[in-house]
């Protein structure tokens, strides 16, 4: 009776001095690999420009559809640029179709996954919450 | 027929086609870059070769490759994709790679046949070509980078549309999209743009508007002319983002093209208001409809039904305007209603109807049927059903296409029916075609006339008489080809008619006058467009007269294209008429006495005492006359800048007890009256419309009419409130009750044109004497031509941002040779002054006017053209510098 006990404890002790295997989330994050696809991201050029040029095509091949509105607008020069963007994260389905069809790389799936919200609100995000942070 | 094979399969082609088209026919596909179904093939892009046998030993073109019998015909050979490839390759070597912000993009040939052929990159290297892009003219850009140089701009402009505003410039590999203009002067009704195969033309308004495959596309009429062409609106998110004629036509003029922003103008009028304490307030649809029932009720309570008089609108449906008429006949009980038409086109019908008779069709089944399509007439015809009357010696804007001589007479074809001017370029393809062009001003169809004849403004009918005398002079053995009446004694007045009075009379030299009446008088198939010129003179009711007794003597209607067309201002300035908008005819031109056939279906029987004319009523108001109507219903319009003499219109309305104005924008009218209803228009609602040539066209609700209304709920919502309540499901519920009482419109439906092709027609006419006295016009150093201009509908297209562009102000047109006289150039600002009053106008200098005549658009709020005039569109006027 007392073998399997001690068998047991045997386990546990060996446990203790070994490495964790889990990590203490939230205080603690894992890192993710290179090739993670977090939420889709808008990038910018080196002088804070989207690199976006509202062609759609990301829009257009959306499979779940989360990608809602992209305003186009006329600048001075005559280019192409997006005054809003808006991409509902309640319906993304992390494919990364966006990213491949982009013609520009300007739009791409970062690493970012702590999406959950208690409202669903806040999950719909403008062409400001889509630019990168910093 | 001829047979031959296409990839194996043996086919049967019509002769004289070619093998893209006799392929395209049976669903085959051969790609092609630089031909086009609109216009003329060339053969220099090359992509749609094929090999042929028995044939030369090297591949073909398909596009201008006949069909012969026997030919055996390869088109997807591994041979021909690599000339494919490699000519595409060549044409991308310069391309940008602007695609993803490219509006094309989508719809783009170059990026179809980039796919199709598999080119994935391209290996060859050349010098870039000079960056010459136009993002300065109006309305439309220009990316020479963009252009792959097939040609269809040029060709399309040159041929169909006829202003050759755009050519090539430089040559082999440096050849460019240009025009030797930056910024561009031309028509800028965008047909370029349309057949352009890449993105090297762009519409300004459409720009980065949405991409090709998120609009969704509805069938919808224009508004902007008697044409009514048949387009698609193009709509993303409830908006309208553009306009699109079908592949095999893409030709719209400017307003066309440009003016779809009448729809989202912020001027729209988007809910009810009525008059509060002197200002009109918002209110709801409720209380607008019941003080506008109450105000009705108060005046009819004074001064009976007859007290009310109703303007229906050339621009709202038939059905609105068919409920309009019912609304006055059965629950007012009044005949007391009338078109704006009354000052143009209803002169154009009365006068051919003197000639020629009211339209009666007799002999049609008796049954009504009982289920149709949408918009199907519901009436059949039998075997001895026969027509009589005018509308079958009208021509056909399809046909006139195969008319071998054109007499093009008081209308400045471009501006005010751009459809006609299309079918004049077509004929003009022709040999022996024969255009005939008599204005007082040089218009654009001159450069392409074969005679001109320049009379002096108000002598049309002394022009008329002149060339009918002619005719005689030059065969006294000549009879009219139609069964005529008073021939004999017509002829005997001709034959007393002295040329050199006429010559004299008119301005026109002798020689000019039989050149011409010569040509008619040998044409097989001569046909007379007549417009606004005319018309809207005072006396253009004699003028149609004498232009139906022309064509009575020459006309030969059994021989297509051959025909009278006169311009209708509106999409359905033709309709308003026939749906019986007047005061003394029925729906279908009937007359009172036949009320009773309308009883059975309307349950009352509508009054056989006819009504005032428009005319009559407004000139009974303003003298005060013991019966003068005291309140208006208006259906939409500006009656104010439309009308001759504005003053006298505006005081006249001022006298108005209540005015109902039911309209989309806050015209002047509008500002004037107790109750503004809100409606829609072409593309906010569902209805039909009748052209200049009596097709029937369906326009469908595309966009969401935003809280405003169409026209026919308003009426019925109206009836409502006045108790006797008219009650219809739908506009096809009304159209089916409407041509169940019209005769005129058996076997009608959308895209069909009445009368019914079918129907024998016994066409006979009367021969009516005309005076030749001169318009009275008053005294001045000028004559002033009030007309249209290109780029305006009315004053509709006012609202829109496009037609704004092109042509936002109002100028006084006037020779550079006055112009001197009078010590001023081009922007310096005139005072124009007449008996009725004057305005201060910049001048713009235009050699197209002759001396001592000066041009004015009635399109403009701001100066009114039409405050000078007093009761036609031609008046003297002097003019001051300052």
């Amino acid at each position: 009776m007392i073998l399997p006990l001690l068998k047991g404890l045997g386990t546990t002790f060996k446990a203790i001095f070994s490495k964790p295997v889990t990590i203490l989330y939230p205080e603690q994050k894992r890192p993710v690999y290179d090739r993670f696809r977090g939420r889709p991201e808008l990038q910018l050029y080196d002088n804070g420009k989207v690199k976006c040029v509202a062609c759609t095509l990301c829009k257009t091949v959306c499979p779940s559809q989360a990608i809602r509105v992209i305003e186009p607008a006329e600048g001075s020069y005559g280019e192409k640029y997006p005054v809003e963007f808006i991409i509902d994260l309640t319906r993304c389905i992390f494919c990364g179709f966006c990213q491949e069809a982009c013609p520009k790389a300007a739009i791409s799936l970062n690493k970012e996954y702590e999406l959950a919200q208690y409202d669903k609100k806040l999950l719909i995000y403008n062409i400001d919450m889509l630019k990168p942070k910093g | 027929m001829v047979n031959l094979t296409i990839d194996g399969k043996a086919i049967q082609a019509e002769e004289g086609s070619t093998i893209l088209q006799a392929a395209q026919a049976h669903g085959m596909r051969i790609p092609f870059l630089c031909y086009h179904p609109a216009i003329k093939a060339i053969g220099s892009c090359r992509i749609c070769v094929v090999e042929v046998k028995p044939g030369p030993p090297r591949p073909q073109p398909a596009c201008t490759t006949k069909v012969a019998e026997g030919m055996e015909v390869v088109t997807n050979s591994e041979k021909l994709q690599d000339i494919r490839r490699e000519l595409v390759k060549f044409m991308l070597i310069n391309h940008p790679l602007d695609c993803p912000w490219c509006d094309k993009g989508g719809e783009c040939e170059l990026q179809n046949l980039t796919h199709e052929l598999g080119i994935a990159e391209v290996d060859y290297e050349a010098v870039r070509k000079p960056i010459n892009n136009d993002f300065d003219s109006k309305l439309i850009e220009r990316y020479n980078t963009r252009c792959v140089t097939c040609g269809r701009c040029v060709r399309v402009c040159k041929e169909r549309v006829g202003a050759s505003a755009i050519n090539f410039e430089n040559r082999a590999y440096f050849t460019d999209l240009g025009s030797g203009q930056v910024p561009l002067n031309c028509e800028f009704c965008g047909t370029c743009i349309e057949v352009c195969p890449v993105g090297a033309l762009i519409n300004k308004l459409f720009k980065y508007g949405a991409r090709a495959w998120e609009m969704t596309a509805t069938p919808a009429i224009c508004q902007f002319c008697g044409g009514g062409c048949d387009y698609e609106v193009h709509v993303k998110d409830g908006q309208v983002k553009r306009v699109r004629r079908d592949e095999g036509n893409p030709l719209l003029c400017v307003r066309g093209r440009f003016g779809f922003g009448v729809i989202s103008s912020d001027q729209r009028l988007k809910a009810p208001l009525i008059k509060k304490g002197g200002q009109l307030v918002e209110v709801s649809w409720d209380e607008a409809l019941d003080f506008a029932a109450q105000g009705l009720m108060q005046v009819m309570a004074k001064g009976g039904p007859s007290a009310i008089y109703g303007i229906g609108s050339p621009r709202a449906t038939n059905e609105s305007n068919y409920v309009f008429q019912k609304f006055f006949r059965v629950v007012l009980g009044t005949n007391q209603i009338d078109n704006p038409g009354r000052y143009n086109y209803w002169r154009a019908v009365e006068g051919m109807a003197q000639v020629f008779g009211w339209p009666e069709i007799d002999g049609l089944n008796p049954e009504v049927l009982k289920y149709a399509k949408p918009f199907h007439s519901t009436l059949t015809l039998s075997e001895e059903a026969k027509g009589k009357g005018f509308p079958f010696v009208m021509g056909q804007t399809a046909k006139l296409k195969e008319a071998d001589a054109v007499l093009v007479i008081g209308a400045d074809v471009t501006p005010e029916m751009p459809p006609y001017g299309w079918a004049l370029m077509e004929a003009l393809q022709k040999e022996d075609f024969r255009l005939i062009v008599a204005n007082p001003r040089k218009t654009k169809y001159d450069r392409y006339a074969h005679k001109k004849l320049r009379y002096r403004p108000g002598t049309e009918r002394a022009l008329v008489l002149g060339l009918m005398a002619a005719m005689v002079a030059a065969n006294p053995d000549l009879a009219p080809q139609l069964p005529a009446e008073g021939w004999a004694a017509c002829k005997e007045i001709l034959q007393g008619v002295s040329l050199d009075d006429i010559a004299k009379q008119t301005g026109v030299a002798v020689a000019d006058l039989q050149a011409a009446a010569a040509t008619l008088l040998q044409a097989q198939a001569p046909a007379i467009i007549f417009g606004n010129d005319l018309l809207a003179q005072a006396n253009g009711k004699e003028n149609v007269v004498a232009v139906a007794n022309l064509f009575l003597l020459i006309g030969q209607p059994a021989n297509a294209g051959s025909g009278l067309y006169p311009i209708a201002e509106k999409n359905n300035t033709h309709g308003v008429c026939d749906v019986g908008v007047v005061p003394n005819l029925l729906p279908g031109y009937q007359p009172l006495a036949a009320g009773e056939k309308f009883g059975k279906i309307w349950n009352k029987v509508p009054s056989t005492i006819p009504g005032l004319t428009l005319d009559e009523a407004l000139t009974r108001l303003e003298n005060n006359a013991v019966n003068a109507p005291q309140a208006f219903y208006i259906l939409g319009g500006d009656m104010i800048r439309q009308l001759p003499n504005s003053q006298r219109i505006r005081s006249i309305l001022q006298k108005a007890r209540f005015i109902v104005y039911q309209g989309a924008f806050m015209t002047e009218v509008a500002k004037l009256a107790d109750v503004i209803l809100p409606v829609g228009v072409h593309a906010e609602v569902n209805g039909t419309y009748t052209n200049t040539d009596g097709r029937l066209g369906q326009t469908r609700a595309a966009v969401s009419a935003n809280g405003v209304r169409p026209g026919w709920q308003i009426i019925t919502a109206l009836s409502q409130k006045l108790d006797q309540p008219l009650e219809y499901a739908s506009a096809e519920d009304i159209f089916k009750e409407m041509v169940s009482l019209m005769p005129i419109y058996v076997g009608l439906q959308p895209g069909y044109r009445w009368p019914c092709p079918d129907l024998k027609a016994d066409i006979k006419g009367t021969f009516v004497p005309f005076s030749v006295e001169p318009e009275a016009l008053g005294e001045g150093d000028f004559t002033l031509i009030v007309g249209k201009t290109m780029g305006h509908s009315g004053s509709f297209t006012t609202f829109a941002a496009g037609p704004m562009i092109v042509n936002g102000t109002q100028t006084l047109q006037i020779n550079a040779e006055d112009a001197g006289k009078l010590g001023v150039a081009a922007g310096d600002t005139v005072t124009v002054s007449s008996a009725q009053g004057r305005i201060a106008v910049p001048v713009a200098v235009n050699d197209d006017l002759p001396a001592g005549v000066v041009f004015l658009a009635d399109h403009f709020a701001e100066p009114l053209a039409n405050s000078l005039t007093s009761n036609s569109n031609l008046c003297r006027v002097n003019i001051q510098k300052g």
